[in-house]
């Protein structure tokens, strides 16, 4: 009756001193990113707060030496879309050791403030797993802004929105406040001569983060293994992978309805319903199938999938689904075929990134959106791009 | 019916004893409510004072304007008095902190359910804090305690967190089934079998209803239950079923069941 509990493979302490261990090695610090994926066997079997110190522990580790490139994305996926103060802290306090910073970070960093200001908490990076109790150590914010102060001059398009935060009813207390001088002060200061822009890119990622990859058709993954799993949408209708997937071009999101971050699932959901109003203004919306597919299907019964996405004003019909998968060993299929970056605490999600795909006419991979917020506009045009595909027979080859 | 006697005597105590604590002052602007962080951590100030200060702290969160700016120090403030000596001083930081969702508060309730030696409050109110967060990550630490239940009310927690747990639907049947469990518990299977397997729920609350031994409040959720959400189409015409809620209603019932099931059978009787 009471099923036994899995114990993870290593106790916290232990996972502690693997990281400082890889840490402190040159040759084997690189390993360390690999921590950062979410369905890392690490995590498994954890609750959500330990979660927070292991990843938190992970990025401080990291950042122990000079940021790689490919660490990159994961720090500014906790800025961008974080609202765990202990995390974001970590990730803020990351960024200020990468060698290359760039004018394109500085929205991250300001998104992160945005985020966090109104739930600021103490935070300690002196131990593996400390909890600030003094109110004098550093908190998320002031990490926040010191990152902004390392920015400096190539922060400059952020400056507007940073200003307001001096006033004395801005929301910081007097200790931050002056922190916020020291940032303005460093962003105002004089560019360097050697280096080219202070300016952004309309919010983009940096060069060399990628958080959208598309395959060509002919290194596309097929989809025999998944071609059969049944599932059941908002109204209590099983049909199979296929059946749904085969035959136009379809976009599919991933999210679960007790996610408590608001920037994460709940925004998702909000986007795909905006995706869905770009496709009927340009009259695609019966040739292109949406899907947003629960990873918590135990929970998320047909009623809870139905109010959710209405709440999110998601059209719901034949071509337009919220979806959970039915059988216990299918969700396993699908997180696999999907490659999803999400883990789990028993039957509950512990920890998830953010994930969008585009399949071909197939219902094959062909466009993938991870970890930072993506724009409903380019899914619309990749989409299109896959409708063509379809039109042309290019994507007939599996 | 004893656990409930013994809940209303303790709720009326607590009322007694707010009634007669240190009045409580209304923070006007982030000064007051920096000295009244100032007080709650100060140890050797009476302990009806700090509870007073934690109070007006509560009500500024809501009416002080700039309460953001000194977040971070009263989060610290809890957590530091979460581990104070006086219980009742313990039980309320760590309430405060487990609605904010604390990975602080929640390291400590789950280290005390698993070493009683670390435990800041009862196994009872450790789990009933715990779940307030259902990524907490406590259901195994619920399950050791529904195991081998310390007293009542810690397995009455127990069943409440587990209600989140889609894994717990086949324990919610079993403690619905038996009419030896405690009433309060088979209320709480009910409840969570309707949000886990809603199908499960109205089996078994029609298995209740043709059941002429089982007790009145537990047939009148099942009531509910069907009444509420079940299949209209099927309800009308399951006569077995239309006949005993007939009984239930003439049998020697409270007056408010006999009106649960006058509204059931007006819904779906002949």
């Amino acid at each position: 009756m009471l099923g036994a509990t899995i114990e993870p493979a290593l106790s916290e302490p232990q996972f502690a001193a693997l990281v400082d261990a890889l840490a402190a090695d040159p040759e084997r610090r690189g390993d360390l990113i690999s921590f950062l994926r979410e369905d890392h066997p690490h995590y498994g079997e954890r609750g959500a707060a330990a979660i927070v110190r292991m990843r938190g522990w992970v990025l401080l580790a990291i950042a122990r030496g000079e940021v790689p490139d490919d660490a990159l994305i994961f720090i500014l996926e906790e800025l961008d879309t974080g609202v765990d103060p202990y995390l974001v802290a970590a990730a803020a306090r990351a960024l200020r050791s990468y060698p290359r910073p760039t004018a394109a970070l500085a929205p991250f960093v300001m998104r992160a403030l945005g985020n966090i200001r109104y739930r600021d908490e103490p935070v300690s990076f002196a131990d593996y797993g400390e909890y600030a109790i003094s109110p004098t150590d550093a908190s998320a914010v002031s990490e926040v802004l010191a990152t902004l102060r390392w920015l400096g001059p190539r922060a400059r398009d952020i400056l507007p929105q940073l200003e307001p935060l001096r006033a004395p009813h801005g929301g910081l207390p007097r200790k931050l406040r002056l922190d916020v001088d020291r940032a303005l002060q460093a962003i105002r200061s004089p560019a360097p001569e050697d280096e080219p822009g202070t300016h952004s890119c309309c919010g983009t990622a940096p060069n060399g983060v990628r958080s959208m990859s598309s395959l060509p058709s002919n290194s596309r993954r097929g989809t025999k293994q998944i071609e059969s799993i049944a599932l059941q949408d908002q109204k209590g209708e099983l049909i199979t992978f296929k059946e749904y997937f085969h035959g136009q071009p379809s976009i599919v999101v991933f999210f679960y309805t007790r996610c408590d971050n608001p920037m994460k699932c709940s925004l998702t959901v909000a986007k795909l319903a905006r995706v869905q109003k770009l496709l009927e203004v340009q009259g695609l919306v019966d040739r292109i199938h949406t899907a947003a597919i629960t990873y918590d299907p135990a929970f998320d019964l047909p009623e809870r999938l139905r109010v959710y996405g209405q709440d999110r004003g998601v059209r719901m019909d034949a071509g337009h689904r919220m979806l959970r998968v039915i059988a216990d060993n299918d969700n396993d299929v699908l997180r696999r075929h999907f490659e999803l970056g999400v883990n789990f605490i028993e039957s509950l999600v512990n920890r998830h990134r953010i994930e969008a795909y585009i399949l071909d006419a197939q219902g094959r991979i062909a466009v993938s959106f991870e970890r930072l917020h993506w724009d409903e506009e380019q899914v619309v045009i990749r989409t299109v791009e896959m409708l063509k595909e379809k039109e042309c027979g290019s994507g007939s080859q599996a | 019916m004893a656990t409930k006697r013994k809940i209303g005597k303790r709720a009326s105590t607590r009322k007694q004893k707010a009634a007669t604590a240190a009045p409580v002052q209304s923070p006007e602007n982030i000064n007051d409510v920096r000295s009244l962080l100032k007080v709650l951590r100060d140890g050797s100030k009476p302990i009806d004072v700090r509870m007073a200060a934690l109070q007006s702290l509560g009500a500024a969160a809501f009416s002080v304007a700039d309460f953001d700016s000194v977040h971070a120090d009263y989060i610290a403030a809890l957590r530091e008095v979460s581990t104070d000596s006086h219980e009742q001083l313990r039980r309320r930081a760590l309430g405060i902190l487990m609605r904010n969702k604390d990975g602080y508060a929640q390291k400590k309730l789950l280290d005390g359910l698993k070493n009683s030696a670390k435990a800041l409050v009862p196994p009872e109110k450790a789990l009933q804090l715990l779940s307030y967060d259902v990524h907490a990550g406590a259901y195994s630490a619920a399950r050791s305690i529904l195991k081998k239940p310390p007293n009542d009310e810690a397995k009455r927690e127990a069943l409440r967190l587990l209600a989140a747990d889609t894994k717990s639907t086949p324990l919610f049947e079993k403690v619905l089934r038996d009419k030896k469990e405690l009433r309060v518990n088979r209320q709480i299977a009910a409840s969570a079998l309707h949000s886990l397997d809603p199908a499960k729920l109205q089996a078994r609350a029609r298995k209740i209803l043709l059941d002429k031994s089982d007790y009145s409040d537990i047939k009148a959720t099942s009531l509910t239950a069907l009444e509420q959400f079940g299949d209209d189409g099927s309800l009308a015409k399951d006569k077995t079923l239309l006949q005993s809620v007939n009984r239930f209603k003439n049998s020697k019932i409270s007056a408010k069941y006999k009106q649960t099931a006058r509204r059931f059978l007006s819904k779906y009787g002949p």
